[in-house]
Order: C-alpha cells, then structure tokens, then sequence
C-alpha cells in the first residue's frame, strides 16, 4: 500500500544555478504526513518550490509519483498529477470572490460547499467576498481550504499555521491527519510551531542552512528538545547575524 | 438617437474586445481596430477579386529592389459570403495565435507597460501593412446582414443596426457568463492576477493567455467584417474608433463586459444626438465637442468613482523597470555636454538637425521619466502639454511682444498649470484607468484648444508662427547665421540652446532622483498604502510629479515650436502622446539615461539621420519601424537603458573578480 | 484621561458594506507599555489598526496624546507620531533599507526639499541610523528590501515604522513567519524599546509571545471588545479560552 509519492535522491537545488539546499534525500508516502522544519532561510520553501517546478534541481533526481519532473514550460503539468502546493504567499488570487478561488481548485468547477465548511466554517459566511478583502487569516484558510477540496495525492503546505490564531493551528493538523488517513494522500509540511507539528506527523526532517540534520521519526524529535532548540539557536538562527 | 445605434454597436463590440484582452492580460489592446481592419480587408478583396492576400506585404523584397514575387492566392474572380466570412476569421484567429507566440509570450514577464507599448507597436505594424498592401482608397463592402429599412421611434433605420446591436449583447453575455462562472474564464481572471498561482493549481497559463488571444482577434476581425459594410472601409477608420472605445471600457473600469457594451452603445446614441443638436441649435460648438464630450464626462465618472488609496487587495501590476540613480560625475556630464555642444556646431546639418530633434526629444522623455518611471502614473497627455507650451510661446512673444526670455518662462508656467489639472484624475485613480482618462484629457485639449480658430492666435491655416529666441540681445534661431561653419539650416547657435536646455533638465531631473523627494516619489510608486502610512502625502507628491513633468513637457514644446518657426496643432495629437510612450519606454522609462536614449529614437531624430544616410525604406519606413520597435521589445522587454546596464555589469563582470550572486526573493 | 494615556479610542465602529468590522471598541494603550491586540481571525484587528491609523473610515473617535485625530489624513497622522506596520509587509522594493527608513523618518519641507534638491550629498539622518540600530539591520542598510530574507524583510517593515518617531508603535503580527530564535530575539528588541520608553500596540498569534512581553492585553471578537486584562487575567479568561486561545494559552 505504502506508494511512494514524493522522492528525492541526492538532490541539490537553487535558484540561478547556485543551491540553496545541498544533498537533500526525502521521500513521502503514501498516507504520510511529514513535517519539515528548520530555522529561517534553512531551505523549506525552495524544497517545496523544487517539487513545483520553481525552482531548480542542479543535482541528484525528484521524483512525483514515480514520474521524473517536467520542464518549467509544463510545470502545470504537475499540477494536473494531484500535487497540491500552498505556496508561503498562500497562492489565492485577490480579484476573485472566494468562492470562485475555491472552484478553481475542483475538478469540475462545483464546489462543495458543506465540505469546504465543514474544514473551516467562517468560510461559508464568505463566499461572496473577494479574497483580497479577507483578513490575512481568513486568507490563510482559503488557501487551506481550497487544498483539501482538491482532493490532493500530494499535499504540500508552506508554513501552515502563519497567521492563524491558536484555536484553529491546533485544529488544523488534525484535519490534515484525518485526509492522510482517509484518501491516502502523502502529506508534507512546514511549519514553525514545531511542536504542533511533532505531535501528529509520522516523520520529520529538519533542515538547517540548507543541510538536512535529522531525518526520522517525530516521536524522536518530539523527545529530544535539546537536539531541536540547539539546530535553531545553534547551527540555525545565524541567518540574521550573518553578515 | 436611433441613429446612432450602428455607430454605436461598433464601439461597444471593440470596447468588450478591449475588455477581454485586459482581463486576461492586464494589456491595453490599442491594436484591436488594426486587427479588425485587416481582417476587413482580407474579406473585401477575397469578395470582390477572389484573392488571398499573403500576409505580410506586397512584396518583401522590393525594399531591396527584388524580383516580384507573387503575392495572393487566387480563388477565381470572387469568393462566396460564407467561405469569405471563414477565411477572414481564420486570418484574424492566426494574427491572435501570432501575437500571442511572437509577442506576448516571449514578453510574459515583461512590465505590464512594456506588453501596452507592445500592442501599440503591433497597431503601427498591422496599420502600415493595411496602408501598403491595400492602399488608402477607401472601399465599399456589400452588406452581409440584411438592410431592409425598419422604422422605430420616429426614424426609419436599416435593419443591420439591431441585428448588430444584438449580435454585440449576445456576445457581452456570453463573455459575462464565461468569465463569471466557467472554470476557464476564472482561471483566465485568476492568470491575469498571478501567473506562478494557477501553474501550482494545474493550468497551464501559456495556453490560457493563447487562447485569449486567439479569442479577442477573432473577435475583432468578426467586428471588422460586419461593420465595414455600414461605413466604408478606409484604413484608419477602425483604428481611430478605438479612442471611443477605450472611453467605453474605461466606464466599465477595465473589468465590465456589460457596462463597456452599454456605454459603447451610449457613445454611438449621444454623439448622433448631438450632431442633431447641432444642426438645429446655432450656438452649440462646433463638431469638436462631438468627440470630446462624452469621453470627459466618462473621466469625470470614474473620478467620482475612484478613491484617495487603493482600498485593501488591490491587485498590484505596477513594476516597472528599476529607477538607477545615475553613477555620472559631475566633472564627466560637463564633458559629455561639451562634446555635444562639438556635435552640434561641428557636425553636417542634417546630423545638426537630429542632434536638436533628439534633445528635444529628450526633454520629452524626461517628462515621462519624472511621472511614469518615479511615480508610477502613466500618463498619456504629455505631448498636449508640450503643445500648451509651443502655442503659448508663440502668443507670449509674437503676439503680446514679450521679451523672449519672459515668454519661455510664462509658456512652461502655462504647461504646468494645464499638467496640475491634468493630474487631478490621478489622486483618485490609477492604472489602466488613469492611463486612459489620461488620454481623455489630451483629447480635449486637442479639440477644445487646439483645434479652435482664434484661441491661441491661431490662424486659420491651424498654423502660427514663432519667433527665433533672444536673449541679451543675441538671437539663437534655427536660421541666425553662426559664426562658424556653414549657413544651412539649422545653424549652430539654436543647436546648443538646446543643448544647454536639455542639460539642465537632465540635471533637474538627476538632483530629483537623489533627493528625498525622489525616493519618496519611488515609495509611492512601489506602494501607495504604505507611502502614506510613512507620512508621505501621496497627493502632494503626485502633483509635485505631475507638475515637474509638464514643466519639462512645456519646454520641450516651447522649443520644438521655435525649431520648427510656425507651429501647427497636428504634431501635439492624442498619437503624438502614444508614440511618445511607446519611445519613452523603449529607451528606458525610468532613467535619465534612458530618456537620452529614447531622444535619439525620435523620428528625424539622431538615429533616423544615421539609418538614412545609410538605407531607405520610402514607403516601408513606419512598416520597420514598428517591426523594429517590437523586435527591441521583445529582446530588451525593460527598455535599451537596462540592457545596457546588464551588458556593462556582465562587462564588469569579465574585468573584475566574479562577485557573489545577489539574492533575490520572489515578490510576494 | 489620565496623562499616561497616549492613544484612546471611543467607540470605535467600522462598517463594510452590511458588514460591522468593528463595533463601539473603546481601548487605550499607556505610554511606557507594551499593549497586546489579540482575537481570533477575521475579528478586527487589522481594521482597528487600520481605522486608527485612518486607512478605514470609522465613525466614533480616535485620540492621539489627548488630541482628536479623528478627521486627519493617513499621512497626517503619522507626523503626529502614529506609525504602524503591515501585515504583509509593504516595503518599498525598489529603494534600498536605508532609503526605506528615510521615506519615514525625514518630513518634507518646500525649503528642505530645495535644499536638498540643490544641495549635493545629504547627511545621514539620525533617526533611520537608530532604528538601523536598534534591529540589527547596518549590514544590509544598502541592500533593497527584496534582496533579504523573509526574517530580514520583517524587521525592515518594524524599522521603518520605528524611524518615523513614533510616539505610539502599532505592530500587525510582525512575528508571524519567524522562527523560535528570532522570535525570542524579537521579544527581546520589543521590550529594549519599551525600556527606552516607547509605547507600543502589538498584534500577534504567538501566543508565547504576546503572553511574555505584554504589560495589557485587550481581546476582540467580531469586532467587539470581550476582555481586557493582564496576561494572567487574559490567560485565565474563560471566554478567551473558547473563543481564541484553545490549549495553547496554558501551554505559552
Ligand atoms: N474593505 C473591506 N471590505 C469588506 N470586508 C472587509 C474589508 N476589510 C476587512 N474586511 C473584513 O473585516 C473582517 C476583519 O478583518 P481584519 O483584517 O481586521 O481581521 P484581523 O482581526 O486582522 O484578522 P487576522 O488575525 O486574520 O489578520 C474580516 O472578516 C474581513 O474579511
Ligand atoms: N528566488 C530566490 N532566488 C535566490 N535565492 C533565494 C530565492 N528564494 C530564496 N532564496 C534563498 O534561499 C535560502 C533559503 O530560502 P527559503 O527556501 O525561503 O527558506 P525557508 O523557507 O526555509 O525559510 C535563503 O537564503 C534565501 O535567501
Ligand atoms: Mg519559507
Ligand atoms: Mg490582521
């Protein structure tokens, strides 16, 4: 049963022919969730971008449902496949009402209302709102939203809880749980509640400048805090005292 | 009223077009007419003498002095309707798939104003092949749709005018319905606004914006054929109406496929009624009011409608190229106006004379610079103020008899008052819509102003001369013997004039962009919101632009009138102010650089000099010209002023040790 | 009003279209102290900052150091000392960190802008090298925001309202993307501020925080104001519990 969904073997990758993260080796399956954490500027969002097509892969093989990637001209291509990417700027366009952001996101272009509420309620109270007048965290649950309506075999979401009050961070993993479970789709995400994300993913790799320093089962990094505060403080945070 | 109804179906159908292309995007399709007119004019021959023509000219090679080629198919002596009707929409789906491929494509990423003047130029492109490969004769076209005489409401119409009223509201329902509520049209919406987004969401945005594209010419070239039975078809006519049009879309904000159709269909009615009113009524102006009218009222409603700011979520589409200040030493500009000042009293006349037109051009681009580049604001009424100017300058000092020093100074103020009101509709609106209400006010002038025996001691010629500037007692005219070189026209004396002239505004400007009040003009450029919460008012920095802008538009105007000695309305039109753009941006819209660079683009400027001593194209010199533009575009989409700036860094580059590779983020 | 009060609103009410944003909030913040802004989301908050800063019109009444600022422009009112960032950042891309601070830390007179106009080379100015300062930012002060980190990017945006001499410092969620260590560096830079005697009106989700640094903390839900308190009292707060806090308030 456990397919693998999302693989990456060796991978260098960056933007304009310089990496940003060196040696990577990830890999989701099927009915996963991943949690990949690091510190500011460790690499997440390229990682994610690489599966999308943004950014580059200068070493090493990504492989998406057992395909290799297409090229940046059919990046759409991905898309079409059931990778579902919630970009760090939440990918929602501004001019549409939310209800038509969330029908782009479904096949046939009907949106189920009852189970777009059913993960975020207040959505229901929106839908006639344009998305660009909506707060940064209804916003947030738009992008979310619209994910989990795709019906996703790849989820991917860039820093999930930014924004979100606390109620609805700790509410939110377990949806995502609940669709890994259910469909069987392979789930990664960043996060920087660490710990939110420990608690229900199955595996963790953590990044740091661009290095992968732990990769294993949450449970091991939940337990260990020393380890996960060092890789911030530590080797991570320099981002901003570098010169 | 009634009888406006065809004029007005036609502004409606290319007012939809233009608000189909904008909304999926972001681009002004000034060329729609050009395409419909083509299209018109491929079913017009396939008609009337069975022939295909093959795109693109007459002959390709007779710029060369070639052997003819043939160059049309013929299908017997004439083509029925429907096989015609077919092939000309064929013809105008390919001119889109074109488009979208050779252009727009390659200019995806490309600053929205780079993709306008691209149309601009694909406009002057399919004008010019119009133009030479069928002549400016004009041509009847049998009607397609049934003529039979309806009466309704007092006055007996044919009956092509509903039928084409309503093949306009079908289409602007079915447009609102496919861009309200099908997957495609969403996501085409959605593809406007962000392009990366609706890849991640599995579209493929390159095959969305084709099939627009292919759309909106289909569209167009539908439009054309339909039409040109009721009024003739010349090569302009369609071209020109696109002003209506824009008037049309803009009351729709770019965004209503409804409104727009509404407002074209408005235009058409108002404008036969007042051509009625003026038939009976002695005291209403003149046929100029016609066309100005509705257009101001339109640009009234949308400052009623705008607001101070953006409100929250506004879609942002406003990069432009990177504003450098310039790196130039004081010590090293002197030098460079030395050499000119050189250029100017050494070089043959007809070099004299570009060097002049090119500075002059200069100015004008600086005025860009100064709204456009720093501020953010397109404007498109820049060369009507420079016509403030020209006209003002020959009042001041030949009619009044003012000193000629005074009468420069009194036409600049006169530009900048105009400029200020102007840039009224900028402190509540923005964008496409500015850019266009713009181009309302630059009508106006045209035809409140300029166009009015009388005002401005214009004589009835539409001409009025101008005098040779004095200063001191010293006469610098284009004809004041110099004491050195030879006595052609123009002589040197006025050449470093001008020189001196653009060396001050280029200083002007230079001291703009590394002042404070230069980076607060980029802060509201890069985000008004945020300008004004850092204690920036943004009204007061948008006028002070404007302001500065007209000051410089006005004395390039002022200038080109003396050059020239008489001055004539013509060369200050509403085209006038889109060709500038289009050379503005060209050269590089927000550089002092750029702007220099853009002045030798002029026509008679500089390089044209260059270009003729050296090739002619006769009659194909608009045809290059806007292939050449749309070539450069699509090498250099920021304008020859960045790729200059690349091409000296990746020079650096070569000399120096490597540097580490800047870090640059996604914007958000 | 007391002295120390240096902004107050009277009931505050903003309406979009059928929509209450925000309803008869009345709120303070005291000078020398860190004021945290909490409620779920879509409860107002942004708007409240928005409305006090003038971007929304609101009806009721804003008072700025005892004086009405009700009816004042945007830009006026950031002369008289409110500055304020953005949820999603808003820097000027296209000009340097330095450029970026100066926009908001220099006024712009007719004689100092001729002055400056004709005046080759300008001085340093003062307050944006502070601000510099204070954040850690000299290294990149040359640099255009959009060459920086998203971490960096955020601190720029708290800068710039910094440099414009804020007598109050309204902060819309400059935590949210940042990491533990920057955030703990952030708490750290906040409260070395308050302690150089500024006020500042901070809106977060990071519960641990907002929790850590505020001295009162005011609680708004659907734009009403539900509680006001310390963070104890706030951490306590049965009604905030349900309707924001969840578990984390005792885990923070
Ligand atoms: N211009 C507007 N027109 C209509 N509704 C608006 C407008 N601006 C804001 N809203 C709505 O007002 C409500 C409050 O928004 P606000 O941004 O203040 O929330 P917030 O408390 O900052 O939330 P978050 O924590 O998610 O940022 C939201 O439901 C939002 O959709
Ligand atoms: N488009 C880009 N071009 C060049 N470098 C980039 C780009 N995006 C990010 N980077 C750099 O890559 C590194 C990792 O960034 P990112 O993947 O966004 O980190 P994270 O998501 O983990 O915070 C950072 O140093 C950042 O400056
Ligand atoms: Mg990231
Ligand atoms: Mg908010």
């Amino acid at each position: 049963m456990s397919q693998r969904i999302l693989d990456f073997q060796d991978v260098d990758a960056g933007y304009g022919g310089v990496a940003v993260v060196r040696n990577l080796t990830l890999f989701v399956d099927a009915g996963e969730v991943v949690a990949l954490i690091g510190p500011n500027g460790a690499g997440k969002t390229t990682t994610l971008m690489t599966v999308s097509g943004f950014a580059e892969v200068l070493r090493g093989t990504v492989r998406v449902l057992g395909r290799p990637l297409p090229k940046l001209r059919r990046a759409h291509l991905i898309g079409r496949w059931g990778v579902h990417h919630v970009p760090e700027q939440r990918g929602i366009f501004y001019g549409l009402t939310v209800e038509e952001n969330l029908r782009l996101a479904t096949r046939h272009g009907r949106v189920d209302l009852d189970r777009a509420a059913s993960y975020f309620p207040v959505l229901e109270s929106l839908m006639s709102r344009r998305a660009g007048l909506l707060s940064g965290g209804e916003q947030q649950m738009l992008a979310l939203g619209r994910a989990l309506l795709s019906e996703p075999r790849l989820l991917m979401v860039d820093e999930m809880s930014l924004g979100l009050a606390p109620i609805i961070c700790e509410e939110l993993l377990p949806i995502v749980r609940r669709m890994a479970d259910e469909t069987g789709a392979g789930v990664l995400i960043v996060e920087q509640h660490a710990d939110l994300a420990l608690e229900q993913a199955d595996r963790a790799y953590l990044l740091s400048h661009g290095d992968l320093v732990f990769d294993g089962p949450a449970s091991t990094l939940r337990d260990d805090r020393g380890f996960l505060d060092a890789t911030y403080l530590g080797l991570g945070g320099g981002e901003e005292s570098a010169p | 009223m009634i009888l406006g109804i065809g004029a007005g179906a036609i502004i409606a159908a290319l007012g939809i077009g233009l608000v189909l292309t904008y909304r999926s995007s972001g681009v002004i399709n000034f060329a729609v007419g050009a395409v419909a007119t083509y299209s018109a004019y491929v079913y017009s021959s396939l008609r009337t003498a069975g022939t295909y023509p093959i795109p693109p000219l007459p002959n390709p090679l007779a710029i060369a002095g070639g052997p003819s080629l043939p160059t049309s198919v013929r299908f017997g002596s004439s083509v029925a309707e429907t096989p015609a009707i077919a092939m000309a929409l064929a013809t105008a789906a390919l001119i889109g798939l074109l488009l979208h491929l050779l252009v727009f494509r390659p200019l995806r990423y490309a600053p929205v104003l780079g993709k306008i003047v691209a149309a601009i130029g694909v406009m002057i492109v399919l004008q010019s092949v119009v133009l030479l490969r069928f002549g400016a004769q004009a041509r009847q076209v049998e009607a397609i749709l049934p003529t039979t005489p309806v009466r309704a409401f007092g006055a007996t119409v044919p009956a092509d005018r509903f039928v084409l009223l309503g093949l306009v509201s079908v289409t602007t329902a079915v447009l609102w319905l496919v861009f309200k509520y099908t997957r495609f049209g969403i996501a085409t919406r959605a593809a406007a606004e962000n392009e990366r987004s609706v890849t991640l969401l599995g579209f493929s945005a390159d095959w969305q914006a084709g099939t627009n594209w292919v759309l909106a010419c289909t569209l167009a070239g539908l439009v054309g054929i339909l039409v040109v039975p009721i009024t003739g078809l010349t090569p302009n006519l369609l071209t020109l109406l696109v002003i209506p049009a824009l008037g049309a879309a803009l009351l729709g904000g770019f965004s209503s496929f409804v409104i727009a159709a509404g407002a074209g269909v408005g235009f058409g009615m108002v404008e036969s009624l007042l051509l009625i009113m003026q038939q009976r009524l002695a005291w209403m102006p003149k046929l100029d009011l016609v066309d100005a009218l509705p257009f101001i009222v339109i640009a009234l409603a949308m400052i009623m409608r705008g607001r101070a700011l953006p409100s929250r979520g506004a879609v942002q589409t406003r990069n432009l190229p990177d504003a450098y200040a310039s790196g130039m030493s004081f010590r090293a500009f002197i030098v460079l106006v030395l050499c000119v000042v050189a250029a100017a009293i050494f070089l043959p006349f007809d070099f004299r004379n570009g060097v002049t037109v090119s500075l002059i051009g200069a100015i004008l681009c600086l005025s860009l610079v100064v709204v456009t580049g720093f501020v953010g604001q397109i404007s498109l009424a820049q060369m009507a103020l420079a016509g403030i100017a020209a006209f003002g300058i020959g009042s001041f000092v030949q009619n009044a008899g003012l000193p000629f020093a005074l009468g420069f100074v009194l036409a600049v103020v006169a530009a900048v008052g105009f400029g200020l009101v102007v840039a009224l509709p900028s402190l509540r609106t923005r964008g496409a819509n500015l850019a266009i209400i713009t181009l309302a006010s630059a009508v106006a002038i045209q035809y409140l102003l300029f166009e009015r025996t009388g005002w401005f001691g214009v004589s009835a010629l539409g001409r009025k001369s101008v005098p040779p500037p004095e200063i001191l007692g010293l006469y610098f005219g284009p004809s004041t013997r110099f004491p050195i070189g030879d006595s052609k026209i123009p002589q040197p004396g006025f050449g470093i004039f001008v020189v001196l002239v653009t060396a001050a505004c280029c200083l002007v400007v230079t001291a703009l962009r590394r002042s404070h009040l230069g980076e607060r003009m980029l802060a509201v450029r890069a985000n008004e919101h945020a300008a004004a919460a850092a204690g920036v008012n943004v009204r007061v920095i948008k006028l002070t632009a404007f302001g500065i802008a007209a000051g410089l538009a006005g004395a390039a105007g002022a200038l080109r009138a003396v050059q020239l000695g008489t001055y004539s309305p013509g060369s200050f039109d509403v085209l006038a102010s889109v060709s500038l753009l289009v050379v503005a941006y060209l050269g590089g819209i927000s550089t002092v650089s750029g702007a220099l660079v853009a002045g030798s683009l002029f026509t008679q400027g500089f390089w044209t000099v260059v270009t003729d001593r050296f090739t002619n194209f006769g009659t194909y010199q608009t045809y290059v010209l806007g292939l050449a533009l749309l070539v450069t575009l699509v090498t250099v989409p920021e304008g020859l002023d960045a790729y200059h700036r690349e091409v000296g860094r990746a020079l650096k580059r070569r000399w120096r040790r490597p540097e580490p590779p800047a870090v640059v983020h996604e914007k958000p | 009003m007391t002295e120390s009060v240096v902004l107050e609103t009277r009931e505050l009410t903003v309406q979009f279209g059928g929509l209450l944003a925000l309803c008869d909030v009345s709120i303070d913040c005291h000078r020398g102290q860190l004021t945290g802004l909490i409620g779920p989301n879509g409860a107002g908050k942004t708007t409240l900052i928005d409305a006090v800063t003038g971007f929304v019109r609101a009806t009721g009444q804003v008072f700025l150091e005892g004086e009405e600022i009700s009816a004042l422009p945007p830009h006026r009112r950031a002369h008289r000392g409110l500055t304020r960032t953005w949820q999603s950042m808003e820097l000027f891309d296209d000009i340097s960190v330095r450029a970026n601070l100066e926009v908001a830390s220099r006024r712009l007179t007719f004689a100092g802008g001729l002055r400056d106009f004709f005046g080759g080379r300008r001085v340093v100015d003062e307050r944006a090298r502070w601000a510099l300062e204070v954040l850690d930012l000299m290294d990149v002060a040359e640099r255009k925001p959009r060459e920086l980190s998203q971490g960096q990017r955020k601190l720029v945006g708290v800068a710039r309202a910094l440099a414009g001499g804020p007598n109050l410092l309204l902060l819309d969620e400059p935590a949210a993307g940042l990491d533990q260590t920057a955030t703990v560096r952030l708490a750290s830079q906040l409260r070395g501020l308050i302690d150089l005697g500024h006020t500042i009106l901070l809106v977060d989700h990071d519960m641990s925080l907002v929790l850590r640094v505020c001295e009162r903390i005011h609680v708004i839900e659907f734009g009403r104001l539900i509680a006001s308190g310390t963070p104890e009292e706030i951490r306590a707060d049965s009604v905030v519990i349900r309707a924001y806090l969840g578990s984390s308030g005792s885990r923070a």
